[in-house]
């Protein structure tokens, strides 16, 4: 063991003694002083709470055995961070099979943390110098990671390292050039249109058909996931006019071949033929499902949700547009400052293993990372797969992503 | 007990009477601050401060843009007045971002106004059954969370909705009301109806009849004794209504997106879009611009309600007419026939919506009748891990939160509406800072609230950080003791002074004059104000969300958000919850008011 890692040991077992304070602390202040805390920040000296662990000075608090204070064997906690849907959804979400399995598995308790700002949350707490307080995050997408970079000088996350089962995950998932994220499932953004009252048009040209006007609900780009996959796919299909490019004229070339025919353009077009677009995914789902448009930006995995609630699969037929759909591989990344960063890598190889991968795949209703997943063998026929996937990378989205949203919103909602 | 013992907790009990004001005074001003100014001015400050230099740069920018000013922009970018003047006349001009939200929040204004009026005259002028139970359910709407009030309206209003299904049958039209402004400002309405009928039914409620009397006695037709000296008492409350209504209006944001779409984005869609991206500066500069916009407007009320001076003792208030016409004259039919017209409409706007909701609670994927999203409700209460939302803490901890909120919110309340009905220089800047929750961006203020109490304040080397119940309370009683002030101010500054004279005279503290003599006087209008409270709270999302970190402090509204998904059974179901719980609420707290009332 080098110097270093020793160093991060004694750190972690301190501030994990901090922690397990704080947390008493909550839980009797929700009587009394409700969740009050003060702790020291000056990092001279111990950083203990308020010495209520009797170690006075605190000069000399760690142990250096990394597994508590004083003798006292209680098992570590992991502290995983993630949007609530994974843990909290009203159908199915893989958060309690995991952390069952998990805890049965390792010597560890696992505790979520689904703050409503997700990983903005963590990059408020970096840049306000608070602390992180948990040790790894669920859920990252590329341009997660590409808004974190652009806002924080420091490192909010530290290098996956030695994870087992890494090698599995598919090549054309892994989206982190700097290899802290990694990836444990990937969802699609596609249509989803009703069967029964229209046929989907096969082609983003075919949108523009009279015949489909006031056809289709998107979302938002500028605040859902979906919304923004989905205009992310029209740059990819027909170019960004250079609206990125800061004025050195290079602009994203459309897979259209158009040079003089933009996603700005595409847009105006789908605008003309009546495009709805609402806020949220929520928004337009219920929407849509009340029967206000037969298409709806949504999922390609729609169907197995459907097919639980034994409705109709004709009612939610899915239509990759010139056989594609926008990809969004979520990963997870340890936080720089981890308390437990071993107990947290241990987390990730867990994740990949081929069985855990098949219930995340299933539970989370997307498709697994790694080559080798255990999935039933009839997942498939409702859980839809594009011939081709596309996607944008990390260093195509860095510095893009935002001048991309902005100029479409000006142009959309501009009067 | 000795003489001198009870001499000295006399003088005791008066010395604590006579600073009990400025004891008040100050506990409300640290909790605005810790609750509300520190936090926002945090956020507010990045619009000027950029990498540590003061600037005005993003500030301008955002001032001079045409996408978020339109035409008005070219006039602060230095173009002639008169130029601007020209494309403003034109046709094709352009409002941009923030002139549309103007635009829109005049306009649910002036629907809110028109909807919530005739229920006022109702409430206040009209004996019936159940008069007192439907007036406390008015508020009921302002509780429901945005995604219930979209799932409601899409089935009222959509293409496939119960209008156009009634149209149809009586051989009309179909209407296409859906993704329209037509449709935002009508949910707009539905939100804020109820609050210019209730701000209006309290202050119609208070004029006090003898004053009619008199002036019917003195030859006055019932026409002219109305607009002489009904409507200028009631005319204040219609104005703070629709004072509240635009300031509501224009901060809003998710119905614009569920029932509007993006053309239709407001100034708030913006400033959550750019903190989301966390571009805070841009964000915060839009926030500023709202603000001054809102409390622009709210002051320009302040300044008009201060120049009213409706002297009222509020003594003896009209009495009411039975809803059943005494005699089939003309004078007792028209006014009812209208109120029924009125009821139809009502039913579409107001009840439709609720019932669909309701429908939707207990309908399947299927179309039949089913309880299994209450089951799922059940289930989850029994068997939801401690990391999950259950709907019984989310009804308790809302009960809990709402009523330490409305207990907080009475006395900052009263003792702000005391403050501002006094005559001193400076009242307006007090008016102004004691308004200025309601008129800040609730993104802003739950960031803020973020980085101030959730992360802590470093003072000293110590980080003090809270969060947990209390704070949610205290943010809560923030944000709702606006209200409070609202309601009781108009009602304070009309009471005779010579009453409080009197009593002072006599030797009362200040705070004595207020609690036997004022209060008594104003009653109605705090058990108003104690209802906004209770429903703000109930309804609060963002600063619920930030505050309560711990997986056990979630209220109702959270809960709903948490059970949507796929199928929007479950979150319509805990709607339902949401629904019946405040209702009843409302209706308790309206009882006990009015069982103190003359204290």
């Amino acid at each position: 063991m080098t110097t270093d890692e020793s160093e991060t040991r004694r750190r972690s077992a301190r501030s994990r003694t901090r922690r397990r304070f704080l947390t008493a602390a909550g839980t009797a202040g929700a009587v009394a002083l409700a969740g009050c805390s003060a702790e020291r920040t000056d990092g001279s000296d111990g950083g203990d709470g308020s010495g209520s662990d009797g170690t006075g000075d605190g000069t000399d608090t760690d142990d250096g055995d990394g597994e508590g204070d004083g003798g006292d064997d209680e098992t570590p906690t992991l502290t995983v961070a993630t949007y609530t849907s994974f843990i909290d959804a009203p159908s199915v979400s893989p958060g309690e099979w995991l952390k069952e399995e998990f805890e049965s598995r390792v010597d560890a308790e696992l505790e979520w943390a689904t703050p409503d700002n997700e990983v903005n949350y963590y990059v408020e707490r970096a840049a306000s110098g608070a602390g992180i307080d948990a040790d790894l995050y669920v859920g990252l997408t590329t341009e997660d990671l590409v808004r974190v970079d652009e806002e924080l000088d420091g490192d909010l996350f530290a290098e996956a390292g030695e994870i087992e089962g890494r090698d599995a995950v598919k090549q054309g998932l892994r989206f982190d050039p700097f290899d802290r994220a990694v990836p444990y499932d990937t969802g699609y953004v596609s249509l989803v249109y009703d069967g029964t009252t229209m046929e989907a048009p096969e082609t983003f040209d075919g949108l523009l058909d009279d015949e489909h006007a006031g056809a289709l609900i998107a979302q938002n780009p500028g605040a859902s996931s979906t919304g923004r996959a989905f205009l992310l796919h029209t740059i990819n299909r027909f170019g960004d006019g250079g609206v990125a490019s800061d004025g050195d004229g290079e602009a994203i070339e459309g897979e259209d071949g158009d040079p003089d025919y933009d996603y700005l353009d595409y847009w105006t077009d789908l605008q003309e033929n009546d495009v709805r677009v609402l806020g949220s995914w929520d928004d337009a789902y219920a929407a849509w499902s009340e029967g206000e448009a037969p298409i709806v930006v949504s999922y390609s995995t729609d169907q197995v949700f459907a097919d639980m609630e034994g409705q109709d699969l004709e009612k939610h037929q899915i239509r990759f547009l010139n056989d594609q759909a926008y990809a969004n591989p979520e990963g997870m990344a340890v936080f720089a400052d981890a308390d437990e960063p071993d107990l947290a890598r241990e987390f990730m190889s867990f994740m990949l293993e081929p069985d855990v991968q098949g219930e995340i795949a299933q539970r989370n209703v997307a498709f697994p990372a790694t080559d080798g997943a255990e999935l039933p063998s009839d997942y498939a026929e409702l859980a839809k797969e594009p011939a081709d996937p596309v996607t944008f990378t990390y260093d195509e989205l860095q510095g893009s992503v935002d001048a991309w949203v902005e100029a479409w919103e000006r142009q959309f909602a501009g009067n | 007990m000795t003489g001198t013992d009870t001499q000295r907790l006399t003088r005791l009990r008066e010395g604590v009477e006579s600073h009990a004001l400025t004891a008040l005074a100050v506990l409300t001003s640290a909790a605005l601050v810790v609750a509300f100014y520190y936090p926002t001015a945090t956020v507010l400050i990045e619009a000027v401060v950029v990498d540590g230099a003061v600037t005005l740069a993003v500030f301008a920018d955002v001032l001079t843009d045409p996408f978020y000013f339109g035409e008005l922009a070219r006039l602060l970018s230095g173009e002639s007045p008169a130029a601007v003047a020209r494309s403003l006349a034109s046709p094709d001009r352009r409002l941009g971002i923030v002139g549309f939200t103007a635009y829109q929040a005049v306009l649910s204004t002036i629907a809110s106004v028109a909807l919530g009026l005739p229920a006022a005259y109702l409430l206040a002028r009209f004996e019936f059954p159940g008069r007192k139970t439907l007036r406390s359910l008015t508020i009921v709407p302002f509780v429901l969370p945005s995604i219930m009030v979209a799932v409601g309206f899409v089935a009222t209003f959509g293409d496939n909705g119960t209008l156009n299904a009634a149209l149809t049958a009586i051989g009309l039209p179909p209407v296409d009301l859906l993704f329209t402004l037509e449709a935002v400002v009508i949910a707009h309405a539905f939100y804020n109806a109820p609050l210019v009928a209730r701000v209006t039914t309290a202050a119609w409620e208070s004029v006090d009849a003898s004053a009619v009397e008199t002036a019917r006695s003195l030859g006055a037709g019932p026409v002219r004794a109305f607009v002489d000296v009904v409507a200028p008492q009631v005319y204040p409350a219609v104005l703070t209504g629709a004072a509240l209504t635009f300031v509501f209006t224009f901060g809003t944001f998710p119905i614009v997106l569920a029932l509007g779409g993006f053309q239709l984005a407001t100034v708030e869609v913006f400033i959550y879009r750019l903190v989301r991206d966390l571009s805070y500066a841009e964000a915060a500069a839009l926030a500023i611009v709202e603000l001054v916009i809102s409390l622009g407007v709210l002051l320009a009320y302040l300044r008009y309600e201060a120049r009213q001076s409706t002297n009222t003792r509020g003594a003896r208030p009209l009495p009411r007419r039975p809803l059943v016409p005494t005699a089939p004259t003309l004078r007792e039919l028209l006014p009812r026939a209208g109120l029924a017209a009125y009821a139809v409409v009502a039913g579409v706007i107001f009840l439709a919506p609720i019932a669909s909701m309701i429908l939707a609670s207990v309908t399947g994927g299927d179309g039949a009748l089913t309880l299994n999203h209450y089951r799922f409700l059940v289930e989850r209460q029994q068997t939801g891990a401690a990391f999950q939302v259950r709907p019984w803490p989310a009804i308790r901890n809302s009960l809990v939160f709402a009523t330490g909120a409305t207990l907080l919110a009475l006395p900052m309340g009263v003792v702000v509406a005391v403050l501002t009905t006094r005559r001193y220089r400076g009242r307006t800047l007090v008016d102004a800072a004691a308004m200025a929750p309601l008129a800040v961006s609730g993104i802003i203020v739950g960031l803020g609230l973020l980085r101030g109490l959730v992360f802590g304040v470093e003072i000293a080397g110590w980080r003090i950080a809270a969060s947990g119940a209390v704070a949610v309370v205290v943010a809560h009683a923030v944000s709702g003791y606006p209200f409070v002030v609202r309601t009781v101010s108009p009602g304070l500054d009309g009471l005779d002074r010579s009453l409080v004279e009197s009593a002072r005279a006599l030797g009362a503290s200040r705070a004595r004059v207020i609690r036997d003599v004022e209060l008594p006087l104003v009653w109605p209008a705090v058990v108003a104000g104690a209802a906004f409270a209770f429903a703000i709270s109930i309804g609060e999302f963002t600063s619920t969300v930030v505050l309560a970190t711990g997986a056990d402090a979630y209220t109702m509204p959270v809960a709903i958000e948490r059970f949507i998904g796929r199928r929007l059974g479950p979150a319509t179901a805990m709607g339902v919850v949401l629904l019946v719980v405040t209702g009843l609420s409302f209706v308790v707290i309206e009882r006990l008011g009015g069982d103190h009332r003359g204290l």
